[in-house]
C-alpha cells in the first residue's frame, strides 16, 4: 500500500495555511500547518515530514533560521523544502539551495496547481 | 511606494487564491461560503490600508478639526468595526471599561484609523483564545490621554524589540519580529499622530505587547 505523503506547511497567515490544505488534501496529499518557525522544530521532532512548505517572512524567528536548524542536523537536511513566499522576487535560486530549499513559489503568481506539482516533483 | 506595493501583495495574493479555488467550483457550500466571507474580509483590511495611505498623502494639504471625543467611544467604535474580523479568525476584541473617561483633543477619523491599525496588527499575534484589549486612559500628568491596543501572547525578543522601537512610526519597514504588523500601518499611524500634535509608542509585555497613541487631554469635562 502506498504511504500517504505527509507535508508541514509553516505559514503565519491561517487562511492561506488553510487554503494550501484544501488543495493538497484534494490530491491526496496529508498536511498540517504551524504558524511559526518554532512551532516548526515542535512539529518536525514529533512527526518528521516528507516535505516542508515554508513561507520566509514569520513572527519571531524568519525561515532562514528554520532552514539553519534543519540543515544541522543530519536526518532533517533532506527534507525537501519548498519556499511559499511574496519575497519570491528578491531570492535568487543560487542563493538559498544551499538550505536544502527545493523550489520557490511566488504567492502572487502560482495558482493552486502549483503548490500539489512542486510537492510530487520533490517527494522522494 | 516599494513598501507599501509589498504590503499588499500578502491580501492581494490570500484573494487571488481563494477565487482561483473558487473558480475551479470543487468545494462544498458550506466552504464556499467560508471562503467568500474571507475574500470579503481580506479586501476590507486591504482597502483601510490603502485608503490610509491616501489620507496620509494629503495630510499636509488638509485642515484636520480637532475636537473633544470620548477615548472609550472610540475604542467601542473600532472594536465593533473589527469584530467580524476577529471573529471570523476565532478571536476576540473588547474594550476595556473605563467610568467616565477624560476627553481627548483629536481628530474623530485618524484616531479611529490609528486604532485600526492597531487592531489589525495585534490580530495576528495573540495566542489562540486570549483577547485583545483597547484601553483609554490618563498618563500620569494627565495632560495626555493614551488610547492602546494590548496584545497577549509570547513576548518579542528584547533585540528585536529595540528594532520594533528604533523604527516604530519613523520607518515603512516591515517589522521582523512582526511580519504581519504592517509597518507601512503604523508608520501612517504615526503620522497621523503627529497631526494631532501626539504620538505613537508600543509596550513590551512579558506575555505581550501595547502599542499606544498619546494625544492631548481635553480641558472640558465628559457629560457621556
Amino acid at each position: 500500500m502506498t504511504k500517504t505523503p505527509y507535508v508541514l506547511i509553516v505559514e503565519d497567515d491561517d487562511w492561506l495555511a488553510e487554503q494550501h490544505i484544501r488543495t493538497l488534501s484534494a490530491a491526496g496529499i496529508r498536511a498540517e500547518y504551524v504558524p511559526h518557525a518554532l512551532a516548526a522544530i515542535d512539529a518536525i521532532d514529533n512527526n518528521v515530514p516528507d516535505a516542508i512548505v515554508l513561507d520566509v517572512l514569520l513572527a519571531g524567528p524568519n525561515a532562514f533560521t528554520l532552514l539553519h536548524e534543519l540543515q544541522s542536523h543530519a536526518d532533517l537536511a533532506s527534507i525537501p523544502v519548498i519556499l511559499c513566499t511574496n519575497s519570491a522576487d528578491q531570492l535568487a535560486d543560487e542563493d538559498v539551495v544551499a538550505y536544502g530549499v527545493r523550489r520557490v513559489l511566488d504567492k502572487a503568481i502560482m495558482v493552486p496547481g502549483d503548490l500539489v506539482a512542486a510537492i510530487k516533483k520533490v517527494l522522494p | 511606494m516599494v513598501t507599501a506595493a509589498h504590503e499588499l501583495k500578502a491580501p492581494l495574493a490570500l484573494v487571488r487564491q481563494l477565487s482561483l479555488t473558487l473558480e475551479q467550483g470543487s468545494v462544498t457550500p458550506a466552504e464556499r461560503e467560508r471562503m467568500l466571507r474571507q475574500i470579503v474580509l481580506v479586501s476590507e483590511r486591504a482597502l483601510r490600508l490603502t485608503t490610509d495611505l491616501s489620507r496620509s498623502s494629503r495630510l499636509q494639504d488638509s485642515l484636520f478639526e480637532l475636537e473633544p471625543l470620548n477615548p472609550q467611544q472610540i475604542c467601542e467604535e473600532v472594536a465593533h468595526e473589527l469584530t467580524p474580523l476577529y471573529k471570523a479568525r476565532g478571536r476576540e476584541i473588547h474594550v476595556t471599561s473605563r467610568y467616565r473617561p477624560m476627553l481627548v483633543v483629536a481628530n474623530r477619523d485618524l484616531l479611529r484609523r490609528i486604532m485600526l491599525n492597531f487592531g489589525d496588527n495585534a490580530l495576528h499575534y495573540g495566542d489562540e483564545g486570549a483577547p485583545v484589549e483597547l484601553r483609554a486612559g490618563v498618563r500620569e500628568d494627565g495632560a495626555r490621554i493614551r488610547l492602546g491596543v494590548r496584545d497577549y501572547g509570547p513576548a518579542v525578543p528584547i533585540d528585536m524589540w529595540q528594532q520594533l522601537q528604533s523604527h516604530l512610526g519613523s520607518s515603512t519597514q516591515v517589522l521582523h519580529a512582526r511580519p504581519q504588523s504592517s509597518g507601512l500601518g503604523l508608520y501612517v499611524a504615526g503620522r497621523f499622530a503627529e497631526a494631532m500634535q501626539g504620538k505613537i509608542g508600543a509596550t513590551r509585555h512579558r506575555d505581550g505587547a501595547t502599542f499606544y497613541v498619546d494625544l492631548t487631554a481635553s480641558t472640558q469635562m465628559s457629560l457621556l
